[in-house]
């Protein structure tokens, strides 16, 4: 447990250290990419939708989330096969602390998102509470998402460039810049293929308008997160002792 | 045998140690911690190398475009607690590959078995740092890698600078260390991460500090006393011969010759030549 925290911590600090305004990139990045899309959406394609950059934001950095993390996951066991053919160790905690270490960025973001929110002079509902619940799911979702790419990686060197498409669809069939109505009506089947739509939904849901979130996804999203984390490890125990020498 | 062959100029001297070290110790009451039974290891390669999905496609019209090596050939082995074993061998006869299969990082063709107690650590140059990272990072990942908690890193970590002689240089990323430095920081965490089993992979290969020889010298003499284990690799008769209890010598990853080091390494030296003269040949 320590060691994981601890690679987390080297890691995190390792990703800001080289850049001057360091850790301040985590926080940069999506509020440059907000900017783009709120100047397009409101500006050019005259967008109404009330807290619009409020809406973006929260769900540009969980996604943000989603897309980091996994990606860590592809390469790291190339990138850590000097501890690999050095130390015998549980090799499963690389991936939770490089997880982790995404993570302190998001939860980074998360704080910088209530600001504004309380800035703009919105009260902290009590549905808040499911944020932890929501924040949790996402996490446990990564996680799997990044087992298993780490050991298709193995033995297929394309996943790296397959992955980057995935998270472009991804990125723009999931409600992040246009309303849930827009995706749901229409499209509803989309929300049980990408979890990502469920969890950006029932976050902006509980946090930003205080409501109930939608319980099917919450439920669905949880168990989705967790089932691929099952398989993915049993997928890693099965094939990823091949790392070491294919990589 | 000819013993007083011509000894590459490379070969360092060995150090006139007073009285040498008699290695005849009797292990055999001890503990076996590492047993390798019937391991083999096949390497698949690719001529073109990486694995895509155009190369699999093309393999599925093109039939076999792997070919195959056979890294490990049928090796058998038992280590026992305490031992010092030595592995030499010409370049590509499977030394390094032996080590990453008794880590457990490679697996064994099928059939293979290969049983292990207690906790390694692989020494190599460059091993177990991240480059961008400090001496300081390096050692506190490396040794809670190797299951020390941050709190007993603590207590040791001034000890640890101090033995690898890296004060100066707490701070600085190992990018900018020198193989020398880098191998001392590698021993140093090693030794105070108490790992049972050490398999060091041409570890003193860089070093040139003779103080720093020096000191890991009566560690390896104090290594016994402790228990510890150690298997090195290594192309240093001189290290060989001061310390190996036992030594196997590796040709075309098969176990050619098992020894002490007296009867062992002049077969080495042979094989050495037969290649210089093969070389020859090949040239005129």
């Amino acid at each position: 447990m320590e060691r994981i925290w601890l690679l987390a911590k080297i890691d995190f600090k390792k990703r800001y250290y080289d850049q001057g305004l360091g850790i301040l990139w985590a926080l940069l990045n999506p509020l440059f990419k907000l900017t783009v899309y709120y100047f397009v959406f409101t500006e050019i394609m005259s967008n109404r939708t009330p807290n619009f950059a409020l809406y973006l934001f929260s769900g540009i950095i969980t996604w943000a989330f989603f897309a980091q993390g996994t990606k860590k996951g592809i390469n790291l066991l190339k990138n850590k096969k000097y501890l690999l053919e050095s130390i015998q160790f549980e090799q499963l905690d690389l991936f939770v602390s490089a997880t982790l270490s995404v993570f302190f960025a998001f939860l980074f973001n998360l704080a910088a998102y209530l600001v504004i929110h309380l800035i703009n002079g919105i009260p902290i509902y009590a549905t808040i509470l499911f944020l932890p619940i929501l924040i949790l799911n996402i996490f446990i979702l990564v996680l799997g998402v990044a087992i298993l790419l780490a050991t298709i990686n193995i033995y297929l060197r394309d996943i790296e460039h397959l992955w980057d498409i995935v998270i472009l669809a991804g990125f723009w069939l999931t409600p992040i810049i246009y309303s849930k109505e827009a995706l749901l009506e229409k499209f509803y089947f989309l929300a049980y293929i990408n979890p990502m739509a469920g969890i950006v939904i029932n976050l902006r849901e509980t946090v930003l308008y205080g409501r109930q979130p939608l319980y099917n996804l919450f439920f669905y999203d949880i168990v989705y997160a967790i089932v691929i984390l099952i398989i993915a490890i049993f997928i890693y125990r099965t094939y990823a002792y091949k790392a070491a020498e294919k990589l | 045998m000819d013993t007083n062959q011509p000894k590459p100029t490379t070969e360092v001297l060995p150090s006139k140690k007073e009285g040498q070290v008699s290695h005849a110790r009797n292990l055999s009451d001890r503990e076996v911690v590492i047993s390798l039974k019937n391991v083999n290891k096949t390497f698949y390669i690719r001529e073109k190398g990486a694995d895509s999905i155009r190369e699999k496609v093309m393999g599925m019209f093109s039939g076999n475009s792997k070919k195959q090596v056979k890294a490990i050939q049928d090796v058998n082995l038992e280590i026992r607690k305490g031992e010092f074993l030595g592995i030499i061998g010409r370049n590509g006869s499977g030394k390094s590959t032996l080590l990453k299969i008794i880590m457990g990082a490679i697996r064994p063709d099928k059939g293979g078995e290969v049983t292990t107690h207690g906790r390694m650590m692989r020494l190599s140059l460059g091993m177990g740092f991240d480059p961008k990272m400090s001496a300081r990072e390096n050692i506190y990942i490396n040794a809670s890698i190797l299951g020390l908690t941050s709190k007993e890193v603590d207590e040791k970590f001034d000890e640890i600078v101090e033995f690898a002689g890296l004060k100066r240089f707490v701070n600085t990323p190992v990018k900018y260390y020198s193989r020398g430095m880098k191998s001392r920081l590698g021993f140093a965490i090693a030794v105070h991460a108490e790992a049972d089993i050490f398999l060091m992979d041409e570890f003193f290969g860089g070093v040139g500090d003779a103080n720093f020889k020096k000191k890991s010298q009566e560690i390896f003499a104090k290594s016994f006393v402790e228990g510890r284990t150690i298997i090195h690799v290594s192309h240093q008769m001189p290290t060989i011969r001061e310390h190996c209890d036992r030594v196997i010598l590796m040709e075309k990853g098969a176990v050619y010759k098992v020894g002490t080091p007296k009867e062992v390494v002049p077969v080495y030296w042979e094989l050495m030549k037969q290649q210089r003269n093969e070389k020859k040949e090949a040239g005129n």
